[in-house]
């Protein structure tokens, strides 16, 4: 054996001892407690040992209540993420192709929302549209009459979401933009191509991947959002967030609690391999280049 | 659209500014105002009497000060102990060469991978029998988890990114490696290692899932505190004086990314 080969092998022990505490801390932390709540709502120990037993699912999947819960929230997802994208896409495409003094402000007030905690933005929401808010004042100075709050209606969170997801939803978005290149562009613009044709043939299919990671990782946030539901939107039907809180604190039912952590991880299964997955390739990709 | 024309007003920019600034400035500076009022009555338009009247109220409430001082014993502490778990792994991950180590190293990302509160739900159950919940070593645990990620990922990229070459010519001139280290690889890291720090602090203090699952109700931070104001509704402005307070920490963060974390970097970091 020589010497540079026994050096790397002392080299490699303590690297594995200097990662040793994180990683122990994720297998303990994370990869335990989802093996736990798997393994725990799934086996029933009865008299006669213990059984594989789907009761706690078949309670969640019958109960009125519960599958309310769920709705709602994979409503407020989907509308949440159409808003978001609809709003976000176009001002990506806008900062990918302007620049300039505006286009910084623009930037600058997209990223803004990144730096306001959710709890300041939950109360500023309640003093900006709920009742007697600023818009009912603006609205009532020129004699019109209040808006119908979307405080505690389920449009509540979903105006949040919004809010809160846009900085990196753009973000996400101008670094998939960033793989249109302007000669594409301006090639397709050569050739005849209208502002349509240049976004549905050139711009939409460069940024598709970008598009599902966004998405992605809305879905992952919403799914577990606590804070807007919690304040801003109706008690009933509530959205996982808070059902789970609550099932876990006030009904004090844990077994049901993890039951629906381990379905909101089924639902949600996709978006995290899709999320992960990408974030992945995006470091070996650096790393190789 | 158009890149070429500079002398063209930028009437789609100027409609966006106009825009986003009332919809995302224009609710801040609705919280400003009523943190400075002290009289503001439906339905007018702007307070009919100003002052710092609930600026009093806020600090003189003994609640304010147990929770401010809670958030800032957590955020010390997860993020003291947070560095130095992950800042010597990451060093780790970045320079040298072991058995599982990009296994290890994306085994990080299973904390993206999944929806948090279900997580923290599946955590908690756990904590439950352990009787961790109520307590402010709990709340630390579970906080610390949420560090890990960002706390491995930005500084392992730092020290990736260091020219090897000055750190071999320091070591032709006879410098040992710990030397090394301190004098010419720490350096150059170092901005991102703040970096993450700041994200680290900034993202413990303002926690609020966790610390209301876990620490519910002995523990309790600025965030659950605030909470609990916008839920009782108690007098107005004093929600509207602790957002003034809360949004300092935010504040030194924005500064912070500004200087080291471009939003092109934060998206790439994101996965996009």
């Amino acid at each position: 054996m020589s010497i540079s080969v026994a050096q790397d092998r002392g080299r490699g022990q303590t690297g594995l001892l200097l990662v040793l505490l994180p990683v122990a801390l994720v297998a303990t932390l994370i990869i335990w407690p989802i093996v736990r709540a798997v393994m725990d709502t799934l086996i029933v120990t009865g008299p006669d040992g213990a059984s594989l037993s789907f009761a706690s699912y078949r309670f969640f999947f019958t109960d009125a209540h519960s599958m309310g819960n769920l709705r709602i929230t994979i409503w407020t997802t989907a509308v949440s993420v159409s808003i978001l994208m609809a709003i976000a896409i176009p001002i990506a495409i806008y900062l990918r192709f302007v620049t300039g003094r505006t286009a910084a402000v623009v930037q600058a007030l997209a990223i803004f929302p990144l730096f306001v905690p959710s709890i300041i933005l939950a109360y500023a929401f309640i003093r900006v549209l709920g009742p007697n808010g600023m818009v009912d004042l603006i609205l009532g100075s020129f004699g019109l009459p209040r808006i119908r709050s979307p405080y505690l209606t389920p449009w509540g969170p979903v105006i949040g979401f919004v809010w809160d997801n846009l900085p990196l939803s753009v973000v996400i978005l101008m670094a998939g933009l960033s793989n249109v290149t302007n000669n594409a562009v301006e090639a397709a613009r050569d050739v005849g191509a209208g502002k349509f044709a240049i976004l549905f043939h050139i711009i939409l299919p460069r940024i598709w991947l970008s598009i599902l990671v966004a998405t992605s990782f809305v879905v992952l946030g919403l799914f577990s959002a606590f804070t807007f539901p919690y304040l801003l939107g109706p008690a009933a039907p509530e959205m996982m967030g808070p059902f789970m809180l609550r099932t876990f604190g006030d009904v004090m039912d844990p077994v049901q609690a993890r039951t629906q952590a381990v379905i909101t991880f089924l639902i949600c299964a996709v978006f995290g391999w899709f999320y992960v997955r990408s974030i992945a390739k995006n470091r070996a990709r650096r790393e190789a280049a | 659209m158009r890149t070429s024309e500079p002398f063209r007003p930028d009437w789609i920019g100027l409609a966006l500014v106009v825009t986003l600034s009332i919809v995302i400035i224009g609710p801040m500076l609705v919280v400003g105002l009523w943190a400075f009022a002290e009289q503001w009555r439906y339905p007018s338009l702007l307070p009919q009497q100003w002052g710092l009247r609930f600026w009093h109220q806020t600090l003189a409430r003994p609640d304010v000060w147990t929770a401010l001082r809670t958030s800032l014993q957590l955020s010390f502490v997860v993020t003291l102990i947070s560095a130095a778990i992950c800042l010597p792994a990451a060093y780790a991950f970045a320079r040298m060469k072991f058995w599982g180590r990009d296994m290890f190293f994306l085994s990080f990302l299973s904390i993206q991978a999944f929806p948090r509160f279900g997580l923290l739900i599946t955590i908690a159950t756990i904590f439950l029998s352990l009787g961790l919940v109520g307590t402010f070593w709990g709340v630390a645990i579970i906080q610390l988890v949420n560090t890990l990620m960002f706390m491995i990922w930005i500084p392992t990229a730092a020290f990736q990114a260091i020219d090897r070459k000055l750190e071999e010519a320091a070591r032709d001139v006879g410098a040992g490696p710990i030397r090394v280290f301190w004098s010419v690889t720490l350096p150059q890291a170092l901005p991102a290692i703040v970096a993450a720090i700041m994200l680290t602090f900034v993202g413990t203090f303002y926690e609020t899932e966790g610390a209301w699952l876990i620490g519910a109700p002995h523990v309790r931070t600025m965030p659950i505190l605030m909470i609990s104001f916008i839920n009782n509704q108690l007098v107005i402005q004093l929600g509207a004086v602790l957002s003034v307070l809360l949004w300092v920490p935010s504040f030194i963060f924005l500064l912070a990314a500004r200087r080291y974390l471009g939003p092109q970097g934060l998206g790439r970091g994101l996965g996009g």
